[in-house]
């Protein structure tokens, strides 16, 4: 409204409400002198003093009226009325502590429930990522050839596939190619393993970002010969460089090394984190520095590892850059006939890449925590109304009085809005918990994690959700019981609320199913056999700079010596190196040739996973040899070529003669063909419910391909492996000092840590449903009691007849058990439906898992049972007598 | 809020900012001046020019002051303020459009 207005009329209204018996003495004594007046005018005709104040007073026609009038006219009557209404909810409500408590406790559960699965989602998957315009960067992903297994669906790109790449016309303004690798920091202070990335140029423009000290890489740093270019993480630089200004142009030591810092990244950037990128790829969780990826002009083959990362270019649009990136693909294949298949790309927008799987447990988690407010809400709506029904007496009085409906109805609308303030206040404290909770116990591996918080967004949703609730719980009931008609509102209200008990069981056991068969997935997982043994074993990785083992010989001679030593360590039973450890991430994989399958087409190249190990790895991390024998010492470079296979590579390949004795060897010819001379059972890798595919062993003395630089050592002992650690690292340390023990962790350790998703997803689900169970017997008593107290009358008359105390006890009994029987009945029916959509979170047990089923459906009628224990016991208190009289 | 029936809605707002943009008044000097102006045309009761003039109080039109009258008891005065001044000359236009139709509709001639 205009200033000028309310310079005026805002005085005027603060007047109203702060002297508000000023305001009336001033009405008082304005219509006093009115009458007065109005009297002497009067008096002054043959009328006595008396008759003419009578005159003025009829004439005037009724002073409280108009008085009532002029203070409708003030505009703060409805402030006041409110005021009136929260004091009079203030005194009512504490009256029913019960009741009060109830409903506040239980919309704060939904509540805070809701609004801590509502930051988690806002968090992670709604929330943008922290670099500009992040709708427009793509990550390129080379799909395999139709019908080829490579155990996943896309693989990394080649160094010459993307240098044709960014010589061809592609629709990006920046494309970057991106490769993890870890680095030995020596030279100030202990030696520390640091992970970290080797990009090209454009790595930092396509994500959009620049350093926060100094710069990016340039084009002539990204050269072969002229990589020795570092950028450090914020981290890195305030941990190991304690945030010192002069950083930038010093040289660090990496792997051997002499690198010059050329910029610090800002604070939180630390991309790309593991968890934002496909699994396939294996990235460290966090990297710490990164340094030029130096693609010669005219690369050689080699193995693929690289990821490509794009912006692209202002205007183009996905389905357009999709074209382009297609048009790529077809020059390539028609300049060379060696790319036919292997150089199909698919753009996935980064925002989608960095939600990814981590989707599917929140959508587990809405659904849960949309049942749990379904439960509440139905609950509260229940107890406000069978409340309101008990207050006829008090409506029908005050509606005598003269309160108008829409006076009750704003009075009812109060209280329970009162109520559910109350409930978003202690329903934020809830979500907070919450939130710490998972952030406290889930996975390690969902991105951004860390950075969610409660926002004041989050809280605007728990006002709005908790306001809605009180408006829409408090409405209902308050039309309903100050219609005209009380006695036919009382039989509706008796009517509605059998559903709800009904609906709230079925409700319930749908959760506590699904809880039921995640529990089970996980003692399925805890048992599965991953062919590995866990207790006991130390694991670590060893990497080596380049620098320093600069061939296969050093590197052999380095592994065989450290082997020997760790041996010797008293307590340690044995010791072996591998590529990886069981549950501690993806190996190599490639193509195999084996001379009694010979390839038809490049379609159907074999592909197994493709493992260096030692002598000794296998009884490490207890994995037995089934079949001929385990490597052995005397396999060396000279003798004849030997690998070990598992069951899976049998039975795919030679399920009826048995692998002993068969050939197999790496997809080129330039390597030697093996003997495989042991059977091996199938060793899981990065999880115990994963499908294992074929897999290959070599022995890393007779290793032909690919680098060893980065090997993982696992050591089983005869005590706690835990306390070895010092003497293995000193063991270690003895050969080389300078050499950093990453990761070191051991197996069981690991093993846990594969299944903290699972875990995760089960101890949700649990805490929900045991909500809804408590949500669902509170909802059973208070309906079940509720009928008692109707009942009264007739249990009383039935027991004056003679009914035994147990036959109505057994009867409030079998109201309930028929309400919780038919809840029973819907809910598996809907459970039947809803699990089939979690199969895939489920390991050895099927959906429909008869078990569980039956199980659930027994605790559910228990808990009902249980629910209904106290009323029906009151119900068998009742004295005939005192029932009879009632009403 | 009662109105007397035969006064056009916004009428009885009119003539009272009117009647006290000729000199401030307490509320009973507006009853007396009322008939006074108007004869017995316009019947206002006593009852409903109080909320009426506490109204336009409220409005920000005219605003009261406690005073001593001439008989020397204190009585609230009213007077107009410059937002009335606009607004009566908003409802006088309002009125003599208004008038000034419906009498070129009383004065067609019938058939």
């Amino acid at each position: 409204m205009r200033p000028k207005h309310w310079f005026y009329t805002l005085p005027l209204r603060l007047r109203s409400l702060l002297k508000r018996n000023q305001v009336e003495q001033d009405l008082s004594e304005e219509l006093r002198y009115h009458l007065e007046q109005k009297t002497r005018e009067y008096s002054t005709a043959d009328l006595t003093l008396e008759e003419a104040h009578r005159k003025a007073l009829r004439e005037f026609g009724g002073v409280e009226l108009s008085k009532e009038n002029c203070r409708d006219s003030r505009r703060v009557n409805f402030l006041e009325t409110l005021a009136q209404d929260i004091r009079f909810a203030f005194r009512l409500l504490p009256k029913s502590p019960g009741f009060a408590a109830i409903a506040i406790l239980t919309l704060a559960l939904g509540i805070g429930a809701s609004t801590a699965v509502f930051s988690l989602v806002e968090g992670i998957l709604l929330k943008p990522l922290p670099y500009p315009n992040p709708d427009r960067i793509v990550l390129p992903e080379l799909v395999s050839p139709p019908g080829v297994n490579l155990g996943s669906e896309y693989f990394p790109w080649a160094q010459i596939q993307f240098r044709l790449l960014t010589r061809e016309s592609h629709p990006f303004e920046f494309v970057g190619a991106f490769q993890n690798d870890s680095f030995n920091l020596t030279g100030s202070g202990e030696p520390s393993f640091l992970d970290g990335f080797r990009a090209s140029t454009e790595f930092f423009p396509a994500i959009g970002v620049v350093p926060a000290l100094g710069r990016a890489f340039t084009a002539e740093e990204d050269q072969p010969g002229h990589e020795y270019e570092v950028i450090l993480s914020d981290r890195l630089w305030r941990e190991r460089f304690s945030s010192r200004g002069d950083i930038l142009g010093r040289a660090v030591y990496l792997n051997g090394y002499a690198y010059t810092v050329v910029g610090v990244m800002a604070p939180g950037f630390e991309f790309p984190r593991a968890e934002e990128m496909p699994s396939s790829f294996n990235f460290p969780s966090e990297p710490q520095l990164w340094v030029p990826l130096a693609v010669a002009a005219q690369p050689k083959g080699g193995p693929s590892e690289l990821a490509v990362i794009g912006r692209l270019k202002p205007g183009v649009s996905l389905e357009q850059a999709q074209a382009a990136m297609d048009l790529v693909t077809k020059r390539a294949e028609e300049r060379d006939p060696q790319w036919k298949g292997w150089f199909n790309t698919r753009l996935v927008p980064l925002t989608r890449q960095v939600a990814g799987d981590t989707q599917r447990p929140f959508g587990l988690m809405l659904g849960a925590v949309g049942i749990v407010l379904l439960i509440a809400c139905s609950n509260v709506a229940n107890l406000v109304l069978a409340r309101s029904l008990g207050r006829n007496r008090e409506f029908t009085l005050r509606a005598a009085l003269g309160a108008s409906r829409s006076r009750l109805v704003r009075q009812l609308l109060t209280e329970s809005l009162l109520i559910a303030i109350a409930a978003g206040a202690f329903g934020t404290l809830v979500a907070h918990v919450g939130i710490d909770f998972v952030k406290a116990y889930g996975p390690s591996n969902i991105p951004r994690l860390r950075e969610v918080r409660l926002d004041p967004l989050v809280f605007a949703f728990a006002l709005c959700v908790s306001l809605a609730t009180g408006i829409l719980f408090g409405l209902a009931p308050a039309f309903g019981a100050t219609r005209k008609d009380l006695a036919s509102s009382l039989k509706e209200g008796g009517r509605s609320s059998a559903g709800t008990p009904v609906s709230q069981v079925a409700l319930a056991l749908v959760l506590v199913v699904s809880a039921g068969l995640l529990t089970r997935t996980f003692f399925r997982l805890l048992g599965a056999n991953g062919g590995f043994n866990p207790l006991r074993v130390l694991t670590f990785q060893l990497p080596l700079p380049a620098s320093k083992y600069v061939d296969q010989n050093h590197i052999v001679v380095f592994y065989q010596s450290a082997l020997s030593r760790l041996r010797s360590i008293p307590g340690v039973e044995s010791a072996g190196i591998g590529e990886t450890v069981p549950m501690g991430g993806e190996g190599e994989s490639t193509v195999i040739r084996m001379p009694d399958h010979p390839v038809g087409s490049q379609k159907e190249m074999p592909f197994a996973n493709y493992t260096i190990i030692s002598p000794g790895y296998l009884s490490s991390i207890g994995t037995p040899v089934l079949r001929g024998r385990d490597f052995l010492e005397s396999d060396i470079a000279d003798s004849t070529p030997v690998a070990l296979v598992n069951v899976a590579m049998e039975k795919k390949y030679w399920p009826s003669q048995g692998a002993l004795g068969k050939q197999v060897g790496p997809g080129s010819s330039r390597y030697p063909l093996m003997t495989i001379v042991g059977v091996v059972p199938d060793v899981k890798h990065i999880s115990l419910r994963e499908e294992t595919i074929p897999e290959i062993f070599v022995i890393y003395t007779q290793k032909q391909w690919p680098s060893m630089l980065n090997m993982r050592v696992a050591v089983r002992t005869k005590v706690d492996p835990a306390s070895m650690t010092e003497s293995v690292r000193a063991a270690i340390h003895s050969g080389d000092p300078d050499l950093p023990l990453a990761k070191i962790a051991t197996l069981t350790t690991l093993v846990n840590d594969s299944l903290s998703q699972p875990r995760f997803a089960m101890l949700l689900l649990a805490a929900f449903s045991l909500l809804a169970l408590l949500l669902a017997s509170i909802g059973m008593y208070g309906v079940i009691s509720y009928a008692v107290a109707q009942r009264l009358q007739e249990i009383g008359i039935r027991m004056a007849l003679g009914a035994e105390r147990r036959n109505v006890f057994g009867m409030v009994l079998g109201q309930g058990a028929r309400l919780a029987g038919l809840g029973i009945a819907i809910g598996l029916l809907v459970a039947l439906g809803v699990t089939r959509l979690m199969s895939s979170f489920l390991y050895g047990i099927e959906s429909t898992d008869p078990f569980t089923f039956a199980a659930v459906s027994l605790l559910l009628l228990a808990t009902a049972l249980l629910a209904c224990y106290l009323p029906a016991r009151r119900a068998t208190r009742v004295d005939p007598m005192v029932a009879l009289r009632h009403e | 809020m009662s109105r007397p029936s035969d006064l056009v809605q916004g009428t009885l707002d009119l003539l009272l900012l009117k009647i006290l943009a000729l000199e401030p008044l307490n509320g009973y000097a507006v009853s007396l001046r009322l008939r006074q102006v108007s004869g017995d045309v316009l019947q206002v009761s006593d009852g409903s020019l109080y909320p009426a003039l506490h109204k336009l109080e409220q409005e920000g039109w005219i605003t009261a002051e406690w005073k001593p009258t001439e008989n020397n008891r204190r009585a609230k005065f009213y007077s107009l303020t410059e937002l009335g001044r606009k607004q009566l000359e908003k409802e006088s236009a309002n009125w003599s459009r208004l008038s000034v139709a419906i009498s070129n509709v009383v004065k067609l001639k019938e058939a």
